[in-house]
């Protein structure tokens, strides 16, 4: 009897310890959390948006109404260090005598010149690890070459179309007497350094009576993106650090199954962060444990108005990335349709 | 049995007093800082007192403290004033950072009598728990790396010391850095020529020395960025190394700004500075703080984790917080 009892236990501790053993890279595997999407993932948390997700969202679309969720980039919005993005025009074809053909056809392009995670960007499966482990316990330095990834690029995303939630924290904020704004914002902001929680975003869900439900994406509003509004009068102070959600409230977002979260910030995550000695710890929470991307300078105001005035916090989340061949993100645009 | 389950029922009410009541006490903490100031640099080291009230504010966000704040300004006035003050606002513990002895006497009195405990940095107030940087140790430890930097790279070579700083202040806080460094170096050099030289002096005695090479202890970043410049105007900082201390902003730097203590300026003559955390305080402070507040035990004096910081560990220490 006792030897079957211990038999039934040494099973049960093989059978836990199977999946971790079948999957990821060693040097990995005490790094990072294997993939709850399976052992050979590359895509992250858009296997969520399937078919019926992306129906169900088309449900939102109400009005026909598009609501700009992205800023443009161009020269001067805040850009961190010696970040840059650049473009160069092609337009000889426009010098006299330089058209085309008797229909005097004319063309212009571009070269674009730019590091990908500026402006409204997205930030991939290969954009954060722990050392060198990554998405899925992938040892990323053997898929690195000197143009690319070859292993987690964005070339691996499946759809993003899916709902959107809007999470005012401001509104929140003020309904419970706690708003302390930075006084370079012109409208009311959360200040840099203002850790949102767990139940802060659940508080201000429940204002608009929105449940998460699995496939969402998350977009939070903190007002912080009026900063951005202003460049280049105070890219310091909005490069300077930022609110956002902390780590209880990354794991809380982990939990509810969303696709990825949004922020009108450049780091979606609060800076100065709760612990001094770490960096940027929701980013791994949220994109190298759990596979949920991370959208970074959302245009969040004019949606968070439109929210304001009708009491529905949801949308038809339409963002279309470029599948470029090896990129850890991406410059993006977004709607939100209503 | 009717005994024994109404123990157990008293038994569970007062667990669930204890484990239950407690997690959600909020706490009322003054903290008086030396200064405000974001121009006046304390400790003399580059930091300044905002960092420190700052850091105060940040570590507030995750415990259950409600924090009031006072300004001492550097003004013995103003601490007792202050102190008075927090008495009034009903603060449960009360920090004190200033750096006067007779007002610190005073603040102990004002706060025995209203049953406030206090938790002091950096100089003693009576009675209380005290917080406090470690001069001399964080001296060794500067000492220690510019010992080994010569024994490493200019082994057989003359070698002269030269202890960088406003010596003229007599401050005791410099006192015990430099007697830290020279028992650091003391450790690896037996027989090494040790000179203190103000500040306006070093280029002129890097000059006088030409054959030696320079092994250069500053007592603050700000000097060391200082005494880098002048070596490199008098043609000395091939021949120098510097090792720092405080580890204040100015030296690995913020977003876009100069980072000497950096992993891609490895090259650089100052191999590293001893950092002092002051921009950390409320951080070590507060959990002392709440610890007394909940009748724990904590030690009569915590001092200050100092570590060698280079290009090698910097951003371990400080993370930086832009993803170049």
């Amino acid at each position: 009897m006792r030897l079957i009892r211990v038999a039934g236990f040494l099973a049960l501790v093989l059978a836990l310890a199977a999946p971790a053993f079948a999957q990821g890279d060693a040097a990995c595997r005490n790094l990072v959390a294997p993939s709850p999407f399976g052992p050979t993932d590359q895509t992250g948390a858009t296997n969520r948006v399937t078919p019926a997700v992306t129906k169900a969202a088309a449900a939102e679309i109400q009005e026909g109404k598009a609501i700009p969720m992205s800023y443009i980039l161009k020269d001067g919005v805040p850009l961190f260090g010696t970040r840059f993005s650049k473009t160069v025009l092609t337009a000889h074809s426009l010098a006299p005598g330089a058209a085309f053909g008797e229909n005097q056809v004319t063309y212009m392009e571009d070269t674009w010149l730019s590091q990908s995670h500026v402006g409204t960007h997205l930030d991939g499966m290969g954009h954060i690890g722990i050392r060198d482990c990554y998405y899925n316990q992938t040892q990323m330095g053997k898929f690195i070459t000197q143009n690319n990834i070859t292993k987690l690029g964005l070339e691996n995303l499946k759809s993003f179309a899916t709902r959107g939630v809007l999470v005012d924290m401001v509104r929140y904020y003020q309904s419970a007497n706690k708003l302390r704004s930075n006084p370079a914002c012109t409208k009311p902001c959360l200040d840099k350094g203002t850790v949102i929680s767990a139940a802060d975003l659940q508080g201000a869900l429940k204002m608009t009576n929105t449940t998460l439900r699995e496939g969402d994406i998350v977009v939070v509003h903190t007002g912080w993106g009026n900063l951005f509004e202003q460049f280049p009068k105070q890219n310091a102070v909005f490069n300077s650090g930022e609110p956002g959600p902390g780590k209880d409230a990354a794991r809380w977002l982990v939990e509810q199954k969303v696709v990825a979260v949004g922020a009108d910030t450049w780091g979606v995550e609060v800076l100065p962060n709760e612990d001094p000695k770490e960096a940027f710890p929701v980013h791994p929470l949220l994109l190298t444990n759990n596979g949920i991307h991370i959208i970074e300078n959302v245009r969040t105001d004019l949606m968070a108005d439109e929210v304001a005035r009708t009491g529905r916090a949801t949308f038809f989340f339409y963002m279309s990335v470029p599948r470029a061949y090896g990129l850890t993100g991406n410059f993006v645009g977004i709607d939100g349709i209503r | 049995m009717k005994r024994v389950a109404a123990l157990a029922i008293c038994g569970l009410v007062a667990w669930a007093a204890t484990a239950l009541a407690a997690p959600d006490r909020r706490w009322k903490i003054g903290f008086a800082n030396l200064t405000d100031d974001p121009e006046t640099k304390i400790e003399a080291t580059g930091f300044t007192g905002n960092l420190v009230r700052d850091s105060f504010v940040l570590a507030a966000r995750e415990l259950p403290v409600d924090l009031v704040l006072y300004d001492n300004h550097g003004e013995p006035h103003r601490a007792i004033a202050n102190a008075e003050t927090a008495v009034r606002d009903h603060v449960d513990l009360f920090v004190e950072y200033h750096d006067d002895r007779a007002a610190n006497a005073s603040v102990a009195a004002i706060m025995k009598k209203a049953g406030i405990p206090v938790l002091a940095i950096n100089y003693p107030v009576p009675g209380a728990p005290l917080y406090t940087a470690d001069d001399a140790a964080a001296g060794r430890l500067a000492g220690e790396a510019l010992g080994e930097s010569a024994v490493r790279n200019w082994e057989g070579h003359p070698l002269l010391a030269l202890l960088v700083g406003d010596w003229a202040r007599g401050d005791a806080r410099l006192v015990a850095r430099a007697a830290g460094v020279r028992a650091g170096l003391a450790r690896r050099l037996k027989t090494l020529k040790i000179v203190q030289v103000e500040p306006a002096d070093l280029g002129r005695v890097a000059s006088a020395n030409p054959g030696a090479k320079l092994l250069v202890a500053t007592m603050s970043d700000p000097l060391a960025l200082a005494a880098k410049e002048a070596l490199e105007t008098t043609g000395r900082a091939v021949d120098a190394v510097i090792v720092s201390q405080g580890l204040d902003p100015s030296i690995h730097g913020g977003q876009s700004d100069r980072r000497e203590i950096d992993p891609n300026n490895r090259g650089s003559i100052v191999l590293g500075s001893v950092a002092f955390y002051l921009d950390r305080y409320g951080y070590e402070v507060l959990p002392l703080a709440l610890a007394v507040l909940r009748h724990e035990p904590i030690p009569p004096r915590t001092v200050t984790r100092h570590v060698l910081v280079t290009a090698g560990n910097v951003w371990r220490e400080y993370p930086p917080t832009d993803l170049q």
